[in-house]
């Protein structure tokens, strides 16, 4: 039913096309790229295209950085938008859907000392609304879109659950902003990740999964028939990109992961 | 649905086939693949917006608790979608269950306000009407012992919550193992049977009693008008409805029905919620009540089995129900079971029915008579022990018949089978269960049809109530003739029914305990009339089932 795609860095090969082949053979339908700051995403094109033209599939990137576009500092929040505008662009020249990022993450907790972040509820709204508008209209004018991810509640203080990220996409009024999910957030921010799945139907634009326990699908406690059955309900029809870690032998925690997804979703 | 209207009932006045007739309705296809996901996502996502985090709310209007036939059926669909939430239903369920073993046929939810629902928790009070008595325990001191810490009603439904537990773990055996699933919900379903065993038989033949209309789910079935009769009503002035702010007036029961709807469980109530020394002035035995604890034995031995249990007093208990369901309540003139009313004291149509005028002359069956009379009228809890393994062969051909015969009309006049007569004098397309298709009713058939080898009109049926699930926008029940929705819409136990129906044929592995086994079976048309005469002192014939039991 959903196509299930494998972050790049989990499989085994020195090419992307050598990774392509194993993620074949296991099932996969598709490769998610990584992103990485100081524009080594936009320098990686040439090494794109090639696998482009030999027939890997990479519909999205998901970033990674130190900082984001709700950073606390201007300079590294600058920055963050730079690099994302860049990446942006480049998934849109391989043809892909788009790029994922969240407002920031390991920079503030309010679970953690020192609770009281430094910056009010407002001005983080106001930094997080101009950051996803220019970026929306950058994705836009590039054809793709950019993905909010809400992180849970240790990672990220500004947004933890779909519904803050579907107010902020609303008030933006971008269709390029969508929602990114991630089932091993949402089982720790909704109180019914399923029914989150259905609320933010219309505003989910990519998925990301992984279990309980942050380990492959699979290896923990979600209720994936739930969760992939809501994710159909909703009309999804984007991949399912494996962002997570391996428990077990590492290629077989991989391999296993497109045959569980699809049997939990019959 | 796309069905003539009711005047072409008469043209196939008077006929039964055991086939279908050459004037049937057009057949509907099995859905196509596209059809298939589209009615699947619609079921999914009525059974996720149902959900409140440990059950299923039958609808979120007009239905805002849980209810126990309602969870059963959910369970048996949403265990498709989840089979922890499927058992999770259950196990929520019988966490309202009494000490005494029913399960009621609500649980509230102690977070909806308390006149969202009427009759509700203030109405049942059944904490502390129901309470064991203090100083003992309920069995010792007649308390039946309600639980404390959350409130419910105090009639039941039917059981058919062994049968769900039992598909439930069929659909995800692994899971349900790890949870120790089978092995919670065991003693507590043993305990609901026994109950009904031991405080049910009102009449004393060996069948469970409903007294109240609502018991045995359709509420205001023809059927009970007579019953009611004698009941005395509450004032009207004396409760407020809340049902009719949610559905419209002429879909839903009368006022006065209702009235007599509330003294009976007042009555109960006031006596405590004990059977023995309540009065029950209803006092039914009902086809597809007992039909479904029939089919709920057989599961119960099946779970007993799995947990390495000895099956056979379940199997025997079965055996011994299906027996005294023929006995008590077949009418060979009807050509199909009928209700008894263990309070007409009149005599009435013994072992006869609607068909029968006047009364058969005294027969040996009438000498030991069974207290009270068949009820005249005819419901589709009449042909529902199509379900019941075992039932003799004469009976299931009967069955048959009556289903596409004029007052039932399936695949001539309906597509989907109606709760009443569609020729009888208190029909009504629209009214709840005086004549509309209820989903549940159709899912049993269609399970009924395969079970006695009729699968062309088991597909058929299925094909017909997936079309009709899906167009209706799961509506809570249909107008037979039109299709028309009728009642509230996304109601969880026709998504939840539909989703069974849409997997059945891709399910092989789940399916696979579920297939007809040696000996148990079906019937030809030709085996059919080669069946002794009917008899009102029929006995259910053993069929020679396997030792492993009979197909759930």
């Amino acid at each position: 039913m959903f196509t299930t795609a494998c972050q790049e860095q989990l499989l085994p090969g020195e090419t992307l096309q050598q990774k392509w082949e194993v993620a074949r053979a296991a099932g996969y339908g598709a490769i998610e790229l990584r992103g990485r700051g100081d524009f080594a995403f936009r320098d990686r094109l040439p090494e794109l295209r090639r696998a482009l033209a030999d027939g890997v599939v990479m519909p999205t990137v998901c970033v990674e950085m130190r900082h984001f576009f709700g950073a606390f500092d201007e300079d590294l929040r600058r920055d963050a938008v730079q690099q994302m505008k860049s990446q942006l662009s480049v998934i849109g020249e391989l043809g892909g859907r788009g790029a994922m990022t969240p407002a920031s993450y390991g920079m503030f907790s309010r679970r953690l000392p020192p609770f009281e972040p430094p910056r009010s509820e407002e001005e983080d709204r106001e930094v997080l609304l101009a950051g996803l508008t220019e970026l929306g209209e950058h994705a836009r004018r590039e054809g793709v879109a950019l993905f909010l991810e809400p992180l849970n509640r240790y990672e990220d203080h500004m947004v933890n659950r779909l519904g803050q990220a579907v107010e902020l996409i609303r008030e933006t009024g971008l269709d390029s902003v969508r929602v990114g999910i991630d089932s091993y957030h949402m089982n720790i921010e909704e109180a019914d990740p399923p029914a989150a799945i259905l609320a933010a139907a219309p505003y989910i634009g990519h998925a990301q999964v992984s279990d309980s326990n942050r380990f492959q699908p699979g290896a923990g406690h979600l209720d994936w028939p739930a969760w992939l059955g809501a994710l159909d309900a909703a009309g999804y029809e984007g991949e399912l990109a494996v962002e997570c870690r391996l428990t077990g032998d590492p290629a077989e925690a991989v391999g296993s992961v497109p045959a569980f997804l699809a049997r939990a979703a019959a | 649905m796309n069905a003539a209207a009711p005047a072409s009932a008469s043209a196939t006045s008077g006929t039964a086939h055991s086939t279908a007739p050459p004037d049937s309705l057009p057949p509907h296809r099995f859905p196509g693949s596209a059809e298939r996901a589209r009615i699947r996502r619609g079921a999914h996502r009525v059974l996720l917006g149902n959900w409140t985090g440990a059950s299923t709310v039958p609808s979120r209007g007009l239905y805002p608790h849980q209810w126990s036939w309602d969870s059963a059926f959910i369970a048996i669909g949403l265990r498709h979608l989840s089979a922890v939430r499927a058992q999770r239903e259950l196990e929520t369920l019988l966490g309202g269950q009494w000490e005494d073993g029913r399960i009621p046929h609500i649980v509230f939810n102690p977070r909806v306000p308390p006149d969202a629902y009427f009759p509700g928790p203030d109405f049942w009070r059944s904490s502390s009407a129901g309470a064991a008595a203090t100083g003992g325990t309920g069995a010792a001191r007649g308390g039946p012992g309600a639980p404390r810490g959350v409130e419910t009603s105090g009639i039941v439904q039917p059981p058919v919550h062994a049968l769900a537990a039992w598909l439930v773990h069929l659909a995800d055996p692994a899971t349900s193992r790890r949870r120790g699933f089978l092995g919670r919900v065991r003693p507590r379903l043993a305990a609901w049977h026994r109950y009904l065993a031991e405080r049910r038989d009102i009449g004393g033949g060996g069948l469970a009693a409903a007294v109240h209309p609502w018991e045995p789910g359709m509420d205001n079935s023809p059927c009970w008008d007579g019953p009611l009769a004698r009941v005395e009503p509450a004032a009207a002035d004396s409760f407020r409805r809340a049902d009719l702010a949610h559905g419209a007036a002429a879909d839903r029961p009368t006022d006065l029905d209702y009235g007599r709807y509330v003294a009976l469980a007042a009555g109960y109530r006031d006596h405590g919620y004990r059977d023995a020394d309540a009065p029950h002035p209803f006092a039914v035995e009902d086809p597809s009540f007992n039909s479904l604890l029939i089919l709920s034995e057989h599961a119960l031995a099946a779970i007993t089995r799995e947990l390495g249990g000895d099956p056979a007093p379940h199997r025997e208990r079965a055996a011994a129900l299906t027996d005294a369901l023929v006995r008590r309540l077949w009418s060979p003139e009807a050509g199909q079971f009928l209700c008894r009313d263990l309070r007409d004291l009149r005599g009435g149509p013994r072992g006869g029915g609607p068909d029968q005028r006047p009364a058969s002359p005294p027969s040996r069956a009438s000498r030991t008579a069974p207290a009270g009379a068949l009820v005249d009228a005819r419901s589709a809890a009449g042909l529902l022990p199509l379900i019941v393994p075992g039932l003799p062969r004469h009976i299931t051909a009967a069955l048959l018949r009556t289903l596409a015969g004029e007052h039932f009309g399936l695949g001539t006049s309906v597509r989907l089978l109606p709760s009443y007569d569609l020729r009888g004098p208190a029909f009504d397309p629209s009214r709840y269960w005086r004549g509309p298709a209820w989903f549940n009713v159709n899912w049993l058939l269609e399970r009924g049809l395969r079970r006695c080898g009729e699968t062309e009109r088991a597909d058929t049926l299925r094909a017909d109530v997936l079309g009709a699930a899906a167009a209706s926008r799961f509506a809570e029940y249909l107008d037979p003739y039109t299709g028309a929705a009728r009642g509230t819409r996304d109601f969880s136990w026709t998504a939840a029914l539909a989703l069974d129906l849409l997997k059945e044929p891709d399910s092989g592995h789940e399916s696979v305990p579920e297939v007809q086994q040696a000996g148990f079976t079906s019937m030809s048309p030709a085996e059919s009339t080669r069946e002794s005469p009917q008899s009102s002192e029929s006995k259910p014939e053993p069929e020679s089932e396997s030792e492993e039991g009979p197909d759930l």
